[in-house]
């Protein structure tokens, strides 16, 4: 069996945040891939081949639980890590509730990533 | 060198020896040539000279000799003379020269000189031989046939009349200079056809005409045209052409001369006219003489012929036929006094232009006075003395009476206008009726309607038995004519008080048979808004009507009593309020200024004294005042003076004074230029103390900001999720890019480049959070008013980059249409932010609960032709009501469940501080328009140049 690097893929539409979180991601040793939209990641090849994903809530157009519910009708079973820079946490038990791994509040730590993502990691 | 003389018929014994017969024989000849002859060497020494020579000029052989050098040969000949001989003497030629020659007796003659050789066998020339022919008479006739020749073309050339010649074909050969001159052509264009482009159009093809056919005939004739002068202009000629004939009698030119008739062209057509006129005017004539009255009459003074007309007798008040014609009949009914004055002034005036212009009255037969005017002319017989006089009479009465009521009115008139009391005006009134309405007594009665009673009686020919028991006479409807008069807004015309049972039972019909009146007729006078002020009334000693003159008389007289008595009331008014103005001045602390500036004379009311602390009477300057001003408003001083000395319409300023305790007022003073003349700069103005109002107005506006800035920290509350996310962004990034950072230094080996890259996003992140925290400082940091130029543009966009994030979670879709070159407008750029976060706040909240359509919100700033700036936010929100829309800027009025209903009020107050308007309407389908207008900086609604405004904040002045 081949090992094979965990894919980590980043939705936000954020430019800042499509920089430079896949340039940390990489550093703690996985692949990396950004996209500025949840359409623009259902497009791609690495729907397939993503290990973890994480998503930004609040984006124009379709929002980060909309992906979330999209995947599921699609039964891509990709574990979700949302990321926010909202201080409102009331949508937090139901991105939860509906599977989500961990979410996320900007600005958040390496160590707080790493936990989520790893965590993540296990599950798929 | 020899010579011989033959002067005495003896040759020099040297010559007799060394010459041979030939030579005596040569003498001889040339001796007896009756002409005079010349004989010279070779070499041209003269040798011989004949009698005639000698006899001609009259002068020895030795004088002659050196004729070169003598005035023998005209001056003039001389040279060709000497040139000719030479020429020959080389060429050995004959020559043949004319030239002058004086005669003994001083005149000189022309010569034709006829040079001869004389040669030996040998061909050699022995002498010359000069022959001179008289040609003096040949030579005169020549000049003079050459003068008289010149002399003709002269003439041709210069007779006033254009001449011509043409040729058989009628194409023209020659003009004269004059003609060419006429029309400004050169000989080559006029000549053949080229004239004809001088003659008008219009009379081209008739003289065309008449042409070919004078040359059909072959006999003179003649055509009429217009000619163009070379100036454009073009006049009538007469062209005439004369045949020459050859000797067969073959037409073989033309010559023609035209003339200019023109005068004579106008004169038939002002003939014409006149013959018109003429016409015309005997029609007018008779016309005038019905519309005008103005009756003709022809008087043959001395032979008592007269033809008046039956009219001018009527003028006369004569039955027709009736005037016998004589001087004396004439002169007895021509009013007395104007005899004396007017006619016989008209007739010594008559006697010295023949011009007789009168205007007389004449006594009728039932001796009543009519004014006449008479118009004419009168003829004196050798001895001086009128013996016929032809002219027009015209009544002239009405015109002349109205001359008399027109110089009453206006002495009148100038009464009121000069202020003299109205009890004078009034009197003098009915002393001017009584004048020409004789036989009557007039009098005014001012009325109090609110009595009704008679306030006040005048009647300057009447008792005071008569007028004392008319004061405070009450007034009824039934209790006399004026009673009724000023009742009933009508005339009432008594004709004869005794009889008439109307008033039979009044006091005052006993009141006025006492006093003999018998007629009685009151007219009410009327105020311009149509009350009634007095009554005016006529009396008469028995009982009348009035006539048409005397009613035109009493609409005159009523007419003026009216503008009497009310400027008398106005006056009091006037006076009354100027009382008023005064005390009214003195509670409103206004004061009032007249100030020439040219003179500098400077004139205040007493509260403006007041004001300003000064003693009432003080001579005011403007140096004085400028130890009033504050010292921070003294340019404003200086500045007023400079406006004032360049002649401003308006000026207004708010200034403060510094009073002598150190306590501070707060002026506003406003000032209009009054009237326009040269040279002449005067205003007019007022000053208001306004201390009051500003403590007040600073108060307010402390309050204000107050609110104001309570109003923006609640906006912050609703906002705080929204900055929160607009912070957490940019932090994310730096904390994102550091941890990175960290890594790829830790690296073995070291990831500098990458590290270096995550440092300058660290940075740009740092950057954006600290734009958003600058942007909240600048709308939450401070309070105090400050104006600048805004772009509003420019500042709409910060608000929405700051609550972008606030209204996404909303889930407001955000259109914004910003016009283009929107002018900047002059305010506050924190308080007009907050407007436009308030609105924009509102207008997403007023979406919260719409689920049925798109929670779409339009933002649009534009500008329009008043040079208003506008700016407004449309939602698709719940709306309201329209009779809501003003209570929804009543302060604490809200619809909302939280909030307290401060944001709009304080939006309000805010845009009509920047000299705005702010105001809501509903949208067309759903929800609601919120809108302000603020005047751009340089928009034609900004303040005018010449006023000041305030800036409150800064205690200071922006013109």
């Amino acid at each position: 069996m081949i090992y094979k690097i965990p894919l980590i893929s980043v939705v936000d539409d954020d430019e800042s945040v499509r920089e430079s979180l896949p340039d940390l991601i990489r550093e703690l040793g996985f692949s990396a891939e950004a996209f500025s939209s949840a359409e623009e990641f259902l497009e791609s090849e690495s729907l397939r081949s993503t290990d973890c994903l994480i998503l930004d809530i609040a984006m124009p157009g379709m929002t980060g639980p909309d992906l979330q519910q999209e995947l599921k009708r699609r039964r891509e079973e990709i574990p979700i890590v949302f990321i926010t820079a909202r201080i409102d946490e009331a949508d937090r038990p139901r991105l939860l509730e509906n599977g989500a791994i961990d979410c996320l509040f900007k600005p958040f730590s390496e160590h707080d990533l790493l936990r989520a993502v790893n965590a993540a990691l296990r599950t798929s | 060198m020899e010579s011989k003389a033959v002067t005495d018929g003896r040759l020099d014994e040297n010559v007799a020896e060394g010459r041979s017969h030939a030579d005596s024989l040569f003498r001889q000849i040339v001796e007896s040539i009756p002409v005079p002859v010349a004989v010279t060497t070779p070499e041209g020494e003269v040798e011989a000279l004949n009698r005639p020579t000698l006899e001609y000029f009259g002068k020895t052989f030795e004088e002659l000799k050196g004729w070169k050098s003598s005035d023998v040969v005209h001056p003039d000949d001389l040279q060709d003379t000497i040139a000719a001989q030479m020429a020959a003497h080389e060429t050995g030629g004959a020559y043949n020269v004319e030239s002058r020659h004086l005669r003994a007796d001083g005149q000189y003659r022309w010569f034709n000189v006829l040079g001869l050789p004389l040669r030996d066998g040998q061909g050699n020339i022995l002498r010359w031989f000069h022959l001179q022919i008289d040609i003096d008479d040949q030579k005169r006739a020549e000049e003079a046939l050459l003068a008289n020749e010149r002399g003709l073309s002269e003439i041709i050339n210069t007779i006033p009349a254009l001449a011509w010649s043409a040729r058989t074909d009628g194409s023209a050969e020659f003009f004269n200079q004059h003609y060419l001159e006429y029309l400004g052509l050169s000989a080559d264009e006029a000549k053949d056809w080229g004239w004809t482009t001088a003659i008008h159009p219009e009379d081209l093809d008739r003289l065309s005409e008449d042409w070919r056919s004078i040359m059909a005939s072959g006999k003179p004739g003649e055509s009429e045209a217009r000619l163009r002068r070379h100036d454009g202009k073009y006049r009538w000629f007469l062209f005439r052409a004369n045949p020459l004939r050859d000797e067969s009698g073959k037409v073989s030119k033309w010559y023609g001369v035209n003339t200019d008739i023109e005068d004579r062209k106008r004169g038939e057509i002002e003939r014409k006219l006149a013959i018109d006129s003429l016409q015309a005017n005997q029609g007018l004539l008779d016309l005038a003489q019905k519309s005008a009255g103005a009756m003709a009459f022809d008087w043959y003074i001395q032979e008592e012929i007269n033809v008046w007309s039956s009219e001018q007798e009527a003028l006369f008040g004569l039955a027709p036929g009736t005037f016998d014609g004589t001087y004396d009949t004439w002169k007895s009914m021509i009013y007395a006094p104007d005899w004396a004055t007017a006619v016989v002034r008209a007739i010594q005036h008559a006697q010295q232009t023949g011009e007789v212009d009168a205007e007389y009255r004449v006594v009728w037969p039932d001796g009543s006075l009519h004014w006449l005017a008479t118009k004419g002319r009168m003829f004196f017989d050798n001895e001086g003395k009128p013996f016929r006089m032809v002219g027009f009479t015209s009544d002239v009465t009405r015109r002349k009476l109205a001359e008399v009521r027109l110089s009453g009115e206006k002495h009148l008139l100038e009464m009121v206008a000069s202020g003299r009391s109205l009890f004078d005006v009034l009197s003098e009134l009915c002393t001017y009726v009584e004048g020409i309405a004789t036989e009557c007594h007039c009098s005014i009665n001012l009325v109090d309607m609110n009595g009704p009673k008679i306030r006040r009686p005048i009647a300057p020919t009447m008792p005071s038995t008569y007028t004392d028991p008319l004061l405070d006479l009450p007034l009824y409807s039934d209790s006399g004519p004026c009673g009724m008069a000023a009742h009933q807004k009508k005339q009432v015309i008594v004709e004869d008080m005794e009889n008439d049972p109307m008033w039979r039972s009044t006091e005052y019909r006993s009141l006025a048979l006492d006093h003999g009146v018998r007629a009685c007729w009151s007219t009410p006078i009327y105020s311009r808004a149509g009350n009634v002020l007095a009554t005016f009334v006529i009396l008469q000693d028995k009982p009348a009507t009035p006539s048409a003159l005397q009613q035109d008389l009493i609409s005159q007289v009523t007419h003026i009593a009216s503008i009497a008595i009310e400027r008398a009331e106005a006056e009091g008014a006037l006076k009354r309020s100027e009382a008023f103005l005064a005390e009214g001045q003195n509670l409103a602390r206004i004061g009032n200024f007249s100030w020439r500036v040219d003179t500098g004379e400077i004139v205040w009311s007493d509260q403006l004294y007041r004001i300003f602390e000064f003693e009432i009477g003080t001579k005011i300057t403007l140096e004085l005042i400028g130890t009033r001003v504050h010292p921070d408003d003294m340019t404003l001083l200086y500045d007023m003076a400079e406006r004032a000395g360049r002649g401003v319409s308006d000026y207004e300023y708010e200034h403060r004074l510094l009073m002598a305790d150190g306590s501070v007022k707060h002026l506003h003073m406003m000032a209009h230029i009054a009237g326009s003349q040269p040279g002449r700069i005067e205003y007019i103005g007022a000053v208001q103390d306004v201390t009051q109002r500003r403590f007040s107005e600073e108060a307010l506006n402390q309050a204000r900001s107050e609110l104001a800035h309570a109003a923006r920290a609640m906006s912050l509350g609703v906002l705080t999720a929204s900055i929160a996310h607009e912070v957490s962004q940019p932090l994310s990034g730096i904390i994102t890019n550091a941890s990175t950072c960290g890594r790829m230094l830790d690296a073995d080996p070291p990831n500098i480049d990458g590290a270096r890259e995550t440092v300058r996003r660290t940075i740009r992140d740092g950057n954006r959070a600290s734009e958003v925290i600058k942007r909240l400082r600048s709308l939450f940091g401070k309070k105090d008013f400050t104006a600048e130029s805004v772009d509003l543009n420019e500042a709409a966009q910060e608000v929405i980059e700051l609550t972008k994030s606030e209204l996404r979670r909303s889930e407001v879709i955000l259109q914004t249409e910003f016009a283009r070159d929107l002018p900047a407008v002059n305010g506050d750029r924190v308080q007009l932010q907050q407007v436009i976060l308030n609105l924009l706040l509102n207008a997403a909240d007023a979406m919260s609960s719409v689920d049925d359509r798109p929670r779409q919100m339009t933002v649009q700033t534009g500008s329009d032709v008043n040079g208003l700036v506008n700016f407004s936010v449309t939602d698709q929100g719940v709306g309201f009501v329209s009779d809501e829309a003003e209570k929804l800027f009543d302060a604490f009025y809200t619809t909302k469940k939280s909030g307290m209903g401060i944001g709009l009020s304080v939006s309000r107050s805010i845009i009509e501080g920047h000299k705005g308007r702010l105001w809501a309407e509903s949208n067309q389908g759903n929800g609601a328009v919120f809108s302000f207008s603020i005047p751009a900086a340089d928009g034609p609604t900004a303040l005018p140049a010449s006023s000041v405004v305030l800036d409150k904040s800064r205690g200071s002045y922006d013109i």
